[in-house]
Formats: C-alpha cells, sequence, structure tokens
C-alpha cells in the first residue's frame, strides 16, 4: 500500500497526465450522436449564444446574396404551384407541398458552419420546440445538405453531407438506378480522387450496365424515408470503371454550395412520427394487458 | 496574485473567442486549419504549476471541442502538449535559468526562442489532433501536410497575436 502511495507521490503528473489523456480518447472513441444525451456539442446554450450572436452580426453583410436566393425559391415554388393548378384537375388543394401529404418542411438558419474539415458540423437555430428531432433529414433550396443528430430546445447540430460517416440512398434522375453517395474517399479507394473537397462527392455502386453521361442529374432515392425523393443532390462530374468489381464510381458535383448556406429546411416525415406513434401505443397497450 | 488569475482567464477567453469565431472560419481550404487559440496554453506563466497547466489544457480543450463538435479530440491534443511544455521549456531555457518575470511572449524572450518553444509544442498539438481527426493512417501524407501548414499559420497567428495585443507584457 505505502508503495503504491509513493510512487503515486513520484509520479502523480504522469498518473494526472493519463488519466486525462484516456478520459479524451474515451470521449473520442465513444461519442455515438444518435444515443448519447451529452452536453458537449454545439447545441447547448453556450455554444449556441457564441454562433447565434457571431452570425447575427455577419447576416448582415450576407443580406443581398440571401435575398436573391430566396426569390429564386419562390419563383421555382410558385412555377410548380401553377403547373399543378394548369396542368391537371386534382382533388387535392393547391395548398399542398409537392410531396403529397407526407412531408413537412421547417425552416432554419444557419448560425454555424465549416466546409474545410475531415468532419464538417452546421449548427441551426432552431431546435425541438421547433419540432426537429434527430435523424431528421435537412435540405436547401439548392439541395440536400445534412441530417440532424443532435437537438436541444433552441438549436441543433447537423451532421453536414461533408461528413466522413454519412451515406445518402440517391438515384440517377432519368434512369432510377441508385447507389450510395458518401464523402469518404477511403470508401473508394481504387477511384484516387482527392478527398476533403466541398464541392464533391463519391457516388459507388453503380452496375456497369448503367449508361452514364457527364451532367447527368442525380436526385435522392427517397428509400430511406430520411429525404423525401427526387430532392436534387448534384450532376455527374466525372466516372471511373472498377472491372473487377462491375461497378462505376462516380464523382457527384454536389448542387448544393456549402459555402454559402445561410437558410434550410428540415424535413419532417409525418408518416414516420404516425409510424412511431402506432407503435408506442400498441406497446403501451401490450404492456397494459401483461398487467 | 487575483490581477495575475484574472489577466491569464481573460487571456483565454481572448484566445477561445477568436478561434471559434474568427479564425475557425478564415477558410482557407482543407491544408491550413490553425487552432491558434493554443496560444494561451503557452503564454501561461513560465513559473506555473505543470499540473495546474495540464488540467486547464485539458479544460480548454473540451471547451473548443464543444464548438467544432469533436468531442474529446482538442483535449486529447492539449493534454499531450501541456505535459510535454516542462520539457520544451527545458531545453529551450536560455542558459540555465529564466528571469522570474519572463513571459513567453515575443516581448520577453525574443522571437528566436518565441519560434522555437512555441513551434515544437504547436507541432506536438496539431500532430496528435489531426491524425486522431483522420483516424486511420489512410492518406498519412494528406494529414503530415495539414499538421506542417496548419503549425504554420498557427504560429504565424500566436506571433501576430502577441505583437498586436500583448506587447505591453515585457
Amino acid at each position: 500500500m505505502s508503495g503504491i502511495i509513493a510512487f503515486l507521490r513520484k509520479f502523480y503528473f504522469l498518473v494526472l497526465f493519463l488519466c486525462l489523456e484516456i478520459a479524451s480518447l474515451v470521449f473520442v472513441f465513444t461519442n455515438n450522436y444518435y444515443h448519447e444525451a451529452g452536453f458537449f456539442n454545439s447545441s447547448n446554450r453556450i455554444t449556441g449564444g457564441v454562433y447565434s450572436a457571431y452570425s447575427g452580426i455577419l447576416s448582415y453583410f450576407n443580406l443581398k446574396n440571401v435575398n436573391a436566393q430566396l426569390a429564386q425559391e419562390n419563383t421555382r415554388l410558385l412555377n410548380l404551384v401553377s403547373e399543378r393548378k394548369d396542368t391537371s384537375n386534382h382533388k387535392k388543394s393547391p395548398e399542398t407541398n409537392p410531396f403529397g401529404e407526407q412531408f413537412n418542411f421547417i425552416p432554419a438558419g444557419v448560425i454555424d458552419n465549416s466546409t474545410n474539415l475531415p468532419n464538417n458540423y452546421i449548427t441551426l437555430n432552431a431546435g425541438s420546440e421547433q419540432g426537429i428531432g434527430e435523424g431528421m433529414g435537412v435540405i436547401s433550396p439548392q439541395g440536400i445538405v445534412g441530417v440532424v443528430i443532435k437537438t436541444s430546445a433552441h438549436y441543433s447540430v447537423v451532421m453536414s453531407l461533408l461528413h466522413k460517416k454519412i451515406l445518402v440512398s440517391v438515384m440517377f434522375k432519368k434512369s432510377g438506378t441508385f447507389g450510395t453517395l458518401s464523402w469518404n474517399e477511403e470508401l473508394t479507394p481504387h477511384a484516387n480522387w482527392p478527398g476533403g473537397d466541398y464541392r464533391f462527392a463519391t457516388l459507388a455502386q453503380i452496375p456497369m450496365s448503367e449508361k452514364i453521361r457527364i451532367g447527368d442529374t442525380i436526385t435522392t432515392s427517397g428509400y430511406s424515408n430520411i429525404f423525401p425523393k427526387g430532392i436534387m443532390v448534384g450532376t455527374v462530374y466525372d466516372y471511373k470503371s472498377i472491372p473487377e468489381l462491375y461497378f462505376y464510381v462516380i464523382r457527384v458535383k454536389l448542387s448544393t454550395d456549402f459555402k454559402n448556406l445561410k437558410y434550410v429546411y428540415v424535413v419532417t416525415d409525418l408518416k414516420k412520427i404516425e409510424k412511431e406513434n402506432l407503435e408506442t401505443t400498441a406497446e403501451n397497450s401490450l404492456n397494459d394487458k401483461k398487467k | 496574485m487575483i490581477i495575475e488569475i484574472g489577466k491569464n482567464i481573460l487571456r483565454f477567453l481572448f484566445f477561445i473567442l477568436l478561434q471559434v469565431t474568427i479564425v475557425r472560419h478564415l477558410d482557407l481550404g482543407i491544408y491550413f486549419n490553425p487552432f491558434f487559440f493554443i496560444g494561451a496554453i503557452l503564454m501561461l506563466p513560465l513559473q506555473a504549476d505543470k499540473t495546474l497547466v495540464l488540467v486547464i489544457a485539458f479544460v480548454a480543450g473540451l471547451v473548443v471541442d464543444m464548438f467544432y463538435n469533436t468531442m474529446g479530440m482538442n483535449a486529447a491534443a492539449c493534454t499531450f502538449m501541456a505535459f510535454c511544455r516542462p520539457w520544451a521549456l527545458q531545453i529551450y531555457s536560455p542558459a540555465g535559468e529564466y528571469n522570474a518575470d519572463a513571459t513567453a511572449t515575443v516581448g520577453s524572450m525574443g522571437v528566436g526562442w518565441m519560434i522555437r518553444y512555441a513551434g515544437t509544442l504547436i507541432l506536438l498539438h496539431h500532430t496528435v489532433l489531426f491524425y486522431l481527426e483522420a483516424f486511420s493512417f489512410y492518406g498519412f501524407f494528406t494529414t503530415l501536410a495539414k499538421v506542417i501548414l496548419s503549425s504554420i499559420a498557427t504560429l504565424i497567428l500566436i506571433l501576430i497575436t502577441q505583437s498586436l495585443f500583448f506587447r505591453n507584457v515585457s
């Protein structure tokens, strides 16, 4: 016992260092966003407050750009509404959104964003009080943005599409052939494209039977329930065939301009919520019967 | 003594706020990600208790991690840097001893000493941080380039900040 104390007294600096280092590494490697109720992310009140104050100052310098973007989005939506009114005698009222009754959109402002880190996150100025929940998709007028991984009452953290862990199910708009989009160059080492570029992502697992042309449009496939079907992702910039795997890998030029992201929409899937509610009520009634 | 502690706390707030607002958004491409806030750890009093420095570095790292959503990575890197600080101070000590009122600034110790002392520790910090962030040795040389270029950027930013805001320290 006295030996241990003497040892600690002699090496307390080293021991403390090792303890703190191990604590940090535990944080790093156990950081599972979906199931962790931690404080240490940019959705908490301190970081959220600093970011919204900072972006509040900067937002004045971007008003011109933001206005232009919103005007463009308005035009696009007006066109969509008038198309629906003109071309078909839909029984649905024109107010319903173009994705049918399944999806709702919550507007949010971007208060922090990065594009040049190995894994990028976006902080939004809306949280669970506005109806945002973990696992929801985030889109911009130009295309997809990411997935919500953490919410607090007034802020939320989004895993950007520019993150090594994100995988999105996407498809060719014209043919419907689908594949998986990622921003992790390690997943497609044979393509040998430089990673870390905020303008590009990689689409893998497209069969050799697909006829690809540069400039083809890639959209979301809607298989994952995170994004509605048909949201713009980007266009084909370059492609390579991997003969031994019978697959193409495709370099996709992303349509979203991640450097100038100011306003986004969070996608809530009403059917998913309905399904979850149904499941909980079913569970509750089962539990009641057991009692 | 209390003034001294207050000064150090203010210096930390100043460096961390600058880091998470302005430096974070400098946007110099993927090879330049300066983590200049570690300047606050480097500029702690030379005579400060090394255990205290270790704890301060750990906490400062955690705070920055919160802003970057990189839980634990900066904490690990900063703790490692603080662990190496006594050693760096020792090998770069001028003729054996530091003056009692010496501080880790250009004004007090000279540019040459500052570049050697800060450069070494910045390089150690960035090496740990960037390899943890990459989390694999895929793209080993890309990460190495990031470490070296970002370290240079950090060093330059710290030297500029010192010459702008901490000139009167000497």
